[in-house]
């Protein structure tokens, strides 16, 4: 009843994964949920390599490699991401993005 | 010409370099004390390397020669066309030096004592230094562009020194008066470097094409274009000769009389010279260093270095000798009426190098004697006028006045000073066997064995205005009843100002009886005339008969006098209205340029640039709305770009 | 690929499993709803590149991406206490911007997918290779020109970095203590 997924449909699935990724990025009001959306993108793209390192170049094991430092990377973003959520809930009591234009003129009231 | 001193002449300069740097970094607050004495040691060592210099030199180079001792290379423009810092040790090199390191260092030591207590006191040294060492650079230069640079040096220390009484209008409009005026005249120096530079670059690229460069210059180090060795050789100059300049003049004359305009200003020759009188305004030391015994005398100095082209040209030296004569004799006319002291001294110093001037455009190549006869000049006049600055100084120190209508009297209170000062006075008028006589005898000797009757007249006539006028401000300073209190309460300076006032006074009796046109021109024969002696004796003392006559006794002969001859007088106690001339004339220059000038600046070149800001201002305004400052806009923003330049790059690739 | 049948079975199941659990994620007015659904697309993602054939990166989505990123934003959403409360609804301009753009950027990489001729893929070239572990090993602290040993070092002082700066900037600051 289905066909067989073929390069094109998997590439369909990782960017449609990209783009709802995308559309949480700019939609979210919660930083910690902009910050989902961004690990469900970096994950879509991990996909894609993947995708590609079976369908184009299958002997090599570049696309691994390279999906591991992608982990790495999301992590260490992950990991400094909390910790200026922490701090900054700890100032302005909210994790609101639209309400995070105006950091400069908060300065005197943070310790 | 081999040796340590030799190939390390570079030291000599180098030391107040130092000085420099070490009074600038550890001189400052509590320490500012140290300054003179850091300063004074690194110029005595300059002055003791001199001294061991020039007595290497005496004892195994042969007489006049002459050799670049050190260089290196700074720039390289072509093979012919290098720019180098070197060190050129010939006998006026070696004069200038001894000069300069000598009165240099007892002007410093003068200072520790005159500028004690002073807020800038180690500025001041910093400035002292900075001078010393563009000069020394100056004098050693065996090219025209490291002499043209350190010539700008001199006159930034001198304009930094003039001012050094920053907050005193006067001392601030005097610097910039110097300087603006020995730069304009610099303007033509760079001119005539530039014309020369080319032109004999030009020629020897070409001689080399013709393979004559082997024989016709003989040293190779002799064929860089602006060395003076190269400008100075015979083929070059025979060939500037043959080609024609400008209105009718060949080119060896322009570039002269350019270089000789640079030379004017800076040694203040008629009519550049309005900057030096008001330079006064400076420490007197410094006026003792710069606007008397050094930097003035580098105008000097550089004819000199020039002199086989002037010599060639001819109508350059005719030029040198008339501007000379006329300065000699115009400056010493003003000097007669000023009352301010440092201004007479400063006519005067006018006056003395028109003279070295006059001597220089006096001699040829036949008949270089006059050469020397400058140097000579030089060489003493460096001495007493010295002497006569720092005796000033003391007397101003203790008197607090510039006016000699305030002093009067001084003989009993400052002994020592008193002395020195009349050594120098007697020294300048010409008496013998005080150093000015010799060399002022030998100027006039050489005039009239130049066959030039006029120049001679006019000499002997300055030579009896000189003894006039000096005697008069010896007399109004030392002599008679006291003027006012602070005369009254004067007391003998220190005796850190009085040591270098004895030594200078030595050196004014004895500086006549060093041959030091022997010395500079070896092998030229020179005769003691008579008559010339006999008559410039005769000049010293009816000038000194005359200011007796005039200031001696307490008669109002003097303001009778002055009285009687109503208008000359006022004109020539207003020097000529020179400087009012140039007044009017830069008045003119701001009405007519200047002011039109500054209207199309503010008018239509800044409206201009207010109107490109306010184009981007209006269209800032407009942009600023899209700056909201929320990080998801922005962020769709940066998406849409992405997706344009893929649409792009894609329908681009198809 | 295992077997065909059974590859296209778990292809669209996890497809339409991800896809689901990723609206859920942008959606949901709740953040740890949103935390767990995440936790689903990332498990479906694994599932797919089991698919795909790769044993060992799937291990690694799991054990590392779920296992440690995600609980790290669960802690993120614990400590700001907001897991709890409703998100507020973003304006509806934001929404709609949002909106085009991930349409439009979805279309265009569609597009672009659709229009370029792809290799087709061969038997041999898309079996499955059980040695790539030690491969990816070997590749990983390989000095040679295709080596990755630099930027292997060059992460893991970026994760030291990113540990020591989260500590620093979460740390409370005490006024008195300078």
């Amino acid at each position: 009843m289905f066909p067989t997924p073929t390069i094109t449909h998997w590439l369909t699935l990782s960017a449609l994964l990209f783009s709802i990724g995308l559309y949480g990025i700019f939609t979210r009001r919660n930083a910690v949920g902009v910050l989902l959306s961004i690990e469900m993108t970096l994950n879509s793209a991990i996909l894609n390599i993947l995708i590609f390192n079976r369908f184009v170049a299958s002997d090599e094991v570049d696309g691994q490699v390279l999906v591991l430092f992608i982990i790495a990377a999301a992590a260490a973003e992950a990991v400094v991401a909390l910790a200026i959520f922490v701090s900054f809930y700890r100032h302005r009591h909210t994790l609101d993005v639209t309400q995070a234009n105006h950091i400069c003129d908060q300065g005197n009231s943070t310790s | 010409m081999t040796g340590f001193l030799f190939e390390n002449a570079w030291m000599i300069p180098a030391l107040p370099l130092i000085s420099i740097l070490l009074i600038g970094l550890f001189a400052t607050g509590s320490n500012a004390r140290v300054a003179g004495i850091i300063g004074s040691v690194a110029i005595g060592t300059a002055f003791l390397l001199t001294c061991g210099l020039g007595l290497s030199y005496l004892s195994s180079a042969e007489a006049g020669a002459s050799a670049v001792t050190w260089s290196i290379e700074w720039l390289r423009y072509q093979d012919h066309l290098v720019v180098s810092l070197g060190t050129l040790i010939d006998p006026i090199s070696l004069l200038l030096l001894f000069v300069v390191t000598s009165v240099s260092l007892l002007v410093h030591v003068y200072s520790i004592g005159y500028m004690a207590g002073d807020e800038g006191y180690s500025r001041y040294f910093v400035f002292l230094s900075l001078f010393t060492f563009s000069m020394l650079g100056l004098v050693l230069a065996p090219n025209l562009l490291q002499m043209y640079v350190f010539w700008e040096l001199v006159g930034v220390s001198s304009f930094l020194l003039i001012g050094f009484y920053y907050t005193l209008p006067e001392a601030i409009a005097a610097s910039k008066k110097a300087f603006i005026v020995t730069r304009f005249a610099d303007l033509f120096f760079l001119a005539g470097i530039l014309v020369l530079g080319f032109f004999v670059h030009q020629w020897i690229v070409d001689s080399e094409w013709g393979g004559v460069t082997a024989t016709a210059l003989q040293s190779a180090t002799a064929t860089q274009a602006l060395d003076f060795a190269t400008i100075n050789s015979e083929p070059v100059l025979a060939n500037l000769k043959a080609q024609p300049g400008v209105f009718g003049l060949d080119l060896l004359t322009v570039a002269m009389l350019l270089v000789f305009i640079g030379a004017a200003g800076k040694s203040a020759m008629f009519p550049l010279h309005v900057w030096l009188p008001d330079a006064m305004a400076g420490p007197t030391p410094v006026s003792a260093l710069i606007h008397a015994a050094t930097m003035v005398v580098a105008g000097v100095y550089l004819v000199a270095r020039l002199f086989p082209g002037f010599a060639a040209s001819g109508d350059a030296l005719h030029v040198v000798a008339a501007v000379g004569c006329f300065t000699c004799l115009f400056a010493a006319l003003i000097a007669c009426t000023q009352r301010d002291i440092k201004r007479v001294l400063a006519f005067s110093t006018l006056s003395q190098i028109g003279y070295m001037m006059l001597a220089l455009g006096v001699a040829s190549a036949e008949h270089p004697a006059g050469l020397g006869a400058a140097m000579f000049h030089l060489f003493t006049h460096a001495f007493f006028k010295a002497l006569l600055f720092l005796g000033a100084g003391s007397v101003i120190h203790a008197v607090h006045s510039n006016d000699v209508a305030d002093m009067g009297g001084l003989r009993k209170k400052m002994p020592l000073t008193h002395a020195t000062f009349l050594i120098a006075t007697i020294a300048i008028a010409g008496v013998p066997p005080l150093a000015g006589f010799f060399s002022k005898d030998e100027i006039l000797g050489a005039a009239l064995d130049g066959e030039h009757h006029l120049i001679f007249g006019v000499g002997l006539f300055v030579a009896a205005l000189t003894a006039f006028y000096m005697f008069r401000v010896y007399i109004l300073t030392f002599l008679g009843a006291h003027k006012s209190d602070g005369a009254a309460k004067a007391h003998e300076s220190p005796p850190i100002m009085t040591i270098p006032l004895v030594v200078l006074g030595v050196m004014s009796v004895c500086g006549g009886w060093i041959a030091v046109s022997q010395f500079v021109l070896p092998g030229v024969e020179l005769h003691a005339h008579l008559l010339v002696m006999g008559l410039s004796v005769a000049a010293a003392v009816v000038g000194i008969g005359a200011a007796f006559w005039l200031y001696g006794g307490q008669t109002n002969r003097a303001q009778s006098m002055a009285d009687s001859m109503g208008g000359i007088y006022r004109l020539v106690q207003n020097k000529f209205y020179i400087d009012e001339v140039y007044l009017l004339v830069t008045k003119m220059i701001f009405r007519f340029i200047a002011a039109p000038a500054a209207w199309f600046d503010r008018h239509v070149v800044d409206a201009a640039m207010n109107l490109s800001a306010a184009v981007v201002r209006w269209f800032g305004a407009r942009l600023n709305v899209l700056q909201t400052g929320q990080v998801q806009t922005y962020g769709i923003w940066m998406i849409n770009g992405t997706i344009v330049i893929l649409l792009f790059l894609w329908l681009v690739q198809r | 690929m295992h077997d065909g049948t059974v590859a296209t079975l778990f292809f669209y199941l996890f497809a339409v499993a991800s896809i689901a659990l990723a609206l859920g994620v942008v959606l949901g007015r709740r953040l740890l709803r949103s935390a767990v659904c995440l936790i689903g697309v990332l498990g479906s993602s694994a599932g797919l590149i089991l698919v795909l054939g790769f044993e060992f990166i799937a291990g690694i989505q799991v054990l590392v991406f779920i296992g440690g990123i995600v609980v790290l934003l669960l802690f993120a959403i614990m400590m700001t206490s907001e897991g709890h409360t409703f998100e507020q609804r973003p304006s509806a301009a934001r929404r709609v911007m949002g909106g085009i753009v991930a349409t439009a950027f979805f279309v265009v990489t569609l597009s672009v997918y659709v229009h370029t001729d792809f290799p087709p893929a061969t038997a041999e070239g898309l079996a499955v290779s059980h040695e790539d572990v030690h491969a990816i090993g070997r590749k990983l602290l390989s000095n040679e020109r295709d080596g990755y040993i630099v930027p292997f070092e060059v992460i893991s002082l970026l994760l030291l970095a990113a540990l020591i700066g989260g500590i620093v900037i979460a740390r409370k600051h005490d006024p008195e203590d300078t």
